[in-house]
């Protein structure tokens, strides 16, 4: 496998997991929004916080109305994380390694990007923008399990989901972190965001299930952060993504990244967490995930050219 | 769907599909009478699924002048060209008699040039060639062949008979979208099928890779084989990925790739640096090798010419192949023809009149508006005199450049290539066409059933090159009884 491609490969599910976990995350925001008691504002910005755009959003609009903030994330294409830019970036990695992938792969990945050009132009009301962004995400899925269902357990395949937990875990973090920011009105119980949260990552479901019907913060924070089945568990992520590892050539200097954030992982306590320092946690697995990331450049991808303009687009 | 004879059918000329009555031709009645029975809506729907399933499938060429958008959707006409398979197999002896011929002579050109002192061929005509590489005279490369990718272009003229236009032997593209066609042809039309027996073009990979993995300098049945490309900006970057794909082989750009002090080539992979043993090179010469070539390039790989010269690596098309891709040498090809295989040319040429030789000069410059003058080196279509549409001014401007460099222009009759039912804006009407087979050659000659039939959707026009707007058509050989 070229190194180039390999890395192709990785940011091509990580643009296209962006894609979808950002679908995803205003398809339950908004629901939550609705949820509102009369005479109460939503903060459309702590959306912004979550992709840590929300001082680049502020260069470019005045105010962080539910339209800009819609505008900004699904289709602008300033906002090299909007959802039509994951997807324009995925669709363009996909050409440069089309050759390793099942043929028909790539009119998946295309019939995606026309999709999407052509559903995310103009203003999405709320009831069209649900349906739309579903769109997305069932066609988003349809690639995943034409790949999975289709592809030899061989390098390619094993790039692009090393590149989906990468993003996968980034997002969950990232959730976590603006916890504490999203406003909700002040009569609402600590409950309501806890369980807002967990269907932000589409967690609700399985969390009542196997954990507890009452979303507290101290399980919640358990859970996303550690939860080895959940499969958008940082936890989770991480352990794939060491499994995935070893069927690479010579992963040790990865691995190595991957353990001791394990490793960082597995010292958090969710009912300390919850009451205080849960942010400085967060920045720290960012920094661990940081070095992961730089691992897997150096041993794998260093040898070509930078894709330069992978680079801008991680934020 | 009528197709409506009266409706400004040119009779002077060949039509693949009608005779000159404008009666269907026995070979093309199914087809016809299928034709004819569907109705306008169904028509018009599938019509409609083929554009979808062009623009899903991504099936694309750049245009160069479409600035900033690389997905110009590949126009396809969905009327197919039938052409009977005892005709065929006649032209397909004439490519491989052709192509053997053309890759002696390269090797001989390179090497001892015993057709120059045979007074064949004549030497100044390689003067100021720019496809002649000093950087190859005396390689040979294994079983004697430069070219092991050819796309010849045929035209079929007034006589029903096909003659060669011209010998693509440097980068060839449209492979692809022959068997693209083919593919979007049974998907939106099986049951026209049903009524034909129709050879089959999806070999062509297996033998592409067959023909590769025949270069290999190293033993064993699974060569490294790696298709380089300049980019995805390049106007046939769908080809190549697509038949890299097709043959299981890698894609790399020139950065992919080192050559050390080893003379060996080698791709860089999360392996670390992993031997290539072959390389099907979709660059021009000029880019190959910064080395030897041009050094500003940096599609090519430092030290290819290197790795080849020593026998480390095969390069297919070989470096120098271009020479004989010219359209003054081509001229010669049936001399040549004559001189290496004591054969007599199965395929015509079109007659041509070499600006270097002072007669045929002076009846090229009499009568540059009855002729279409080509530059020697150029593709795509560019830079040509078509007289008999040309303007005063463009006539005059070629005057001067015949003049100022008559080595570089040659010029043919305009013929009247044949044309074949194809649906365009005002319905079903005729349009230009040629024919593009393409012909591989190692240890081995093969052609493929048919090839891609260019079309100049423009009407009345004679330009059928896709960067010029052509579109193309699949393409039946069809066998046996109908």
């Amino acid at each position: 496998m070229l190194s180039r491609v390999a890395e192709s490969l990785y940011w091509m599910a990580r643009y296209m997991e962006r894609a979808e976990d950002t679908a995803r995350l205003i398809n339950a925001v908004t629901l939550m929004s609705l949820d509102m008691p009369a005479g109460a504002e939503f903060g459309w910005d702590s959306l912004l916080k979550v992709a840590g755009l929300d001082q680049y959003f502020f260069d470019h609009y005045e105010e962080a109305d539910e339209s800009s903030v819609m505008r900004f994330l699904i289709s602008d294409e300033k906002n090299p994380s909007s959802i039509m830019a994951s997807i324009t970036h995925a669709r363009e990695n996909t050409r440069t390694f089309r050759e390793v992938l099942p043929w028909e792969s790539w009119e998946w990945v295309n019939e995606l990007y026309l999709y999407a050009s052509k559903e995310l132009d103009g203003n999405l009301d709320r009831r069209i923008r649900h349906e739309v962004l579903q769109g997305i995400i069932r066609r988003r899925q349809s690639i995943v399990g034409l790949l999975v269902g289709t592809m030899s357990r061989d390098p390619a395949l094993l790039f692009l989901s090393i590149g989906r937990n990468m993003e996968r875990a980034d997002m969950t973090s990232r959730i976590l972190d603006v916890s504490h920011a999203l406003i909700l009105p002040s009569e609402a119980s600590d409950d309501l965001l806890w369980m807002n949260i967990l269907k932000a990552l589409s967690a609700y479901q399985m969390y009542r299930r196997h954990v507890s019907v009452h979303a507290c913060s101290r399980r919640v924070i358990d859970f996303l952060l550690k939860d080895r089945s959940f499969p958008r568990t940082v936890a989770h992520c991480l352990s794939e993504i060491s499994r995935i590892l070893t069927g690479l050539p010579d992963p040790e200097p990865v691995l190595a990244a991957v353990s001791k954030a394990i490793a960082t992982l597995d010292s958090a306590d969710g009912t300390a967490l919850a009451k205080e320092g849960l942010h400085e946690f967060v920045d720290s697995m960012q920094s661990e995930m940081n070095s992961i990331h730089n691992a897997l450049k150096s041993r794998y991808f260093s040898l070509s050219h930078p894709a330069e303009a992978s680079e801008t687009a991680t934020q | 769907m009528k197709i409506d004879f009266e409706n400004n059918w040119p009779k002077d000329i060949y039509d693949e599909m009608l005779d000159g009555d404008g009666n269907p031709r026995p070979i093309a009645r199914a087809l016809y009478d299928h034709l004819a029975s569907v109705g306008d809506d169904t028509f018009s729907s599938r019509l409609a699924a083929v554009d979808t399933a062009i623009l899903t499938a991504g099936i694309t060429f750049t245009v160069y002048t479409d600035s900033g958008n690389i997905d110009r959707a590949w126009p396809f006409d969905v009327i197919p060209r039938v052409i009977d398979a005892n005709e065929w197999r006649v032209v397909e002896k004439g490519l491989k008699q052709r192509l053997h011929a053309l890759n002696l002579f390269i090797t001989d050109i390179y090497n001892e040039q015993h057709i120059v002192r045979d007074g064949v061929f004549p030497i100044e005509v390689l003067k100021d060639s720019k496809n002649f590489r000093q950087a190859c005279i005396g390689v040979r490369p294994r079983f004697g062949v430069w070219a092991h990718v050819c796309g010849t272009d045929l035209v079929r003229h007034s006589d029903g008979k096909f003659y060669v236009l011209e010998d693509n032997l440097r980068v060839p593209s449209g492979v692809s979208y022959m068997l693209e066609n083919r593919q979007l042809m049974k998907r939106l039309f099986p049951e026209v099928f049903g009524r034909y027996r129709i050879l089959p073009v999806d070999n062509y990979t297996a033998q592409l890779h067959d023909t590769l993995a025949s270069l290999s300098p190293r033993e064993g049945d699974r060569p490294v084989i790696a298709v380089l490309t300049p980019g995805i900006y390049n106007s046939a970057y769908f080809e190549h990925s697509y038949l890299a794909q097709q043959m299981g082989a890698e894609l790399v750009e020139g950065m992919d790739l080192v050559v050390p002090e080893d003379d060996c080539v080698y791709m860089k992979t999360i392996d670390g640096l992993e031997r290539v043993d072959v390389i099907y090179r979709r660059i021009d010469d000029d880019f190959l090798d910064p080395e030897v070539f041009r050094p500003d390039s940096c599609l090519g790989v430092p030290g290819l010419m290197r790795a080849w010269k020593a026998g480390n690596v095969g390069l297919a098309n070989a470096p120098g192949s271009g020479v004989a891709d010219d359209k003054v040498v081509y001229a010669y090809v049936p001399r040549m023809i004559e001189y290496y295989l004591g054969e007599k040319p199965i395929l015509p040429n079109v007659p041509s009149y070499l600006c270097m030789i002072e007669s045929e000069r002076e009846y090229v410059l009499a009568n540059l508006d009855k002729l279409v003058v080509k530059p020697a080196n150029e593709s795509g279509g560019y830079g040509m005199l078509i007289g008999p549409s040309s303007t005063k001014a463009e006539r005059e401007m070629f005057r001067e450049l015949i003049l100022g460099n008559p080595r570089n222009y040659m010029a043919q009759p305009t013929l009247s290539l044949s044309t074949a039912p194809t649906f365009c804006e005002e319905g079903i009407a005729s349009r230009h066409l040629d024919l593009r087979p393409f012909v591989l050659q190692s240890n081995k000659l093969h052609v493929t059933q048919g090839g891609l039939t260019r079309v100049a959707l423009k009407k009345g026009s004679l330009v059928v090159n896709s960067s010029q707007g052509g579109g193309s058509k699949d393409t039946w050989i069809v066998e046996g009884e109908y």
